[in-house]
């Protein structure tokens, strides 16, 4: 009994997105790939997914050097000053956003690509500075100094030492900070002005009227299917570490 | 010196995160004047009808979640033998996926179910969105609940429901308090989905929503959201208190 109750609960949770995808490829019943190659000609949809990838590139890239080398700052020392960076995981999202907008009105920053770029950065130092943490291996100070006692320079103990071993953690927290910010809308949309828009900006334009479209469905699948691959590296890098 | 290294993180999220939040602060104190009339403001019945509207939804939304998350938590932790990894996967992937797109993909099913626009729909997709998170901190309680202590119950002659509701429901407290703490907070102040699915109706997300960017209300709008934060806080807080730490 619990069994069929499981299958019905992972039907629930699986079948609308299986029907979007499957939606996406079909046109009256028979296999296509028009919706796809009508998004392509789109050149909204074209302008934006552009937006979306260097805003979630620069967002990680960024996101990835603060969190990570605070990460390393607090590996051994439990400062107090650590608790800073869960906050932004705790306070809701919508709160967040609203209270860079004001920021933002008050010191007159013009709205649009960098003054969403500056949120998504904050919002992912905080998720890059946990992840990180939590996989940087403790031995790691005792490796560097193992290293500088042979008689490695600081640098080389840098390099050929300290990124090496912090390296699962860094790729796992990109591939994190990448997927927030690629797919993330509350914060986008209060922080945007007029003439920068992401794809969730598009998909949220449209689909809150109501409204389902046969190209939204293969858009939809895009970003899916990004996701899906994001989570799959992901998983791999972790069972590989373990 | 290494410790400089974390100056570049802690500068930004206090420009970014930490001032920002002040202001919103300042600005529903009507700053210079220090009044709490904002406050007072969206205490009358017009809001007050919000507040009963989202913690409804929070509530019964939480409650579902509950209830249909734990049979799956408890298959998943104790009975799934070999698929147990596989079906763990199925339950964290939606975690990497917005709730903006999977919204899209419930509300493609529910329009040809002529469902839009309903309680039923926002409730359908609040549930839809928020099960993995109840999901996984049961799952969490429920696997670190060795078999052998089930197992000593039967010995012991315990029928198989006495079981459940004296050891398995108990030990898995821990679990059921996050999973209510991170389905209850964020459904309180959801708008993704009652916009999309629920046409009018308002939460305290979607006014938040209107006051900040269809009224430019920035005094009224951070008065509701400081209240909500308090909501949150005292949620987190108490959570803390008990358990000592935050896990999932």
């Amino acid at each position: 009994m619990i069994k069929a109750f499981v299958l019905l609960i992972f039907l629930f949770l699986y079948a609308p997105i299986v029907y979007v995808v499957a939606s996406s490829f079909l046109d009256n019943g028979e296999l296509t790939t028009k919706w796809f190659s009508k998004l392509f000609e789109d050149r909204v949809v074209i302008n934006s997914f552009y937006n979306s990838l260097s805003l979630a590139l620069l967002a990680t890239l960024f996101s990835v050097i603060f969190g990570t080398l605070a990460a390393y700052a607090f590996l051994r020392t439990n400062m107090r000053l650590e608790s800073l960076f869960y906050t932004p995981i705790v306070i809701p999202e919508i709160t967040e956003a609203l209270s860079l907008l004001l920021f933002y009105k008050i010191v007159s920053f013009p709205l649009g690509f960098y003054s969403v770029l500056i949120g998504h950065i904050a919002f992912n130092i905080a998720f890059v500075f946990v992840i990180v943490k939590a996989r940087l291996s403790t031995h790691l100070k005792l490796v560097e100094e193992a290293s500088l006692t042979l008689g490695a320079n600081e640098i080389q103990t840098f390099f050929r030492v300290t990124v090496p071993m912090a390296m699962p953690g860094i790729v796992a927290g990109s591939l994190i900070a990448f997927t927030l910010s690629w797919d993330n809308f509350v914060k986008t949309v209060f922080t945007t002005g007029p003439g920068f828009q992401t794809l969730p900006l598009l998909i949220w334009s449209q689909a809150a009227r109501g409204v389902v479209s046969p190209s939204l469905n293969a858009l939809t699948t895009l970003m899916l299917l990004t996701s899906f691959i994001l989570a799959y590296l992901y998983v791999r890098i972790s069972i590989r570490r373990e | 010196m290494k410790r400089l290294l974390a100056f570049p993180s802690l500068i930004y999220l206090l420009v970014f995160f930490y001032i920002p939040f002040l202001i919103v602060l300042l600005y529903s104190l009507d700053f210079p004047n220090l009044t709490l009339k904002y406050y007072f403001e969206i205490l009358d019945s017009l809001y007050l009808k919000v507040f009963i509207n989202s913690l409804v939804l929070a509530v019964v939304t939480t409650v579902l979640c509950l209830v249909l998350a734990y049979p799956v938590a408890y298959y998943i932790a104790l009975k799934a033998g070999k698929w147990k990894n596989f079906l763990l996967i199925l339950v964290i992937l939606p975690f990497w996926i917005s709730f903006l797109l999977r919204t899209y993909a419930i509300m493609t099913l529910l329009n040809p179910l002529g469902l839009m626009f309903t309680f039923t729909a926002v409730v359908l997709g609040m549930v839809y969105d928020y099960l993995p998170f109840m999901i996984l901190p049961l799952y969490a309680s429920l696997e670190r609940l060795s078999k052998s202590q089930i197992e000593v119950s039967y010995v012991l002659g315990a029928k198989p429901s006495e079981t459940f509701l004296r050891v398995t429901l108990p030990l898995s407290k821990p679990g059921i308090v996050a999973g209510i703490i991170l389905v209850f907070t964020p459904a309180l102040g959801e708008f993704v989905v009652p916009v999309m699915l629920g046409g009018t109706y308002a939460t305290i997300g979607t006014v938040t929503w209107d006051l900040f960017l269809r009224y430019h209300n920035w005094w009224k709008g951070s008065a509701l959201s400081m209240l909500y934060i308090a909501i949150v806080l005292i949620a987190i807080i108490l959570y803390i208190r008990r358990s000592g730490r935050i896990e999932l």
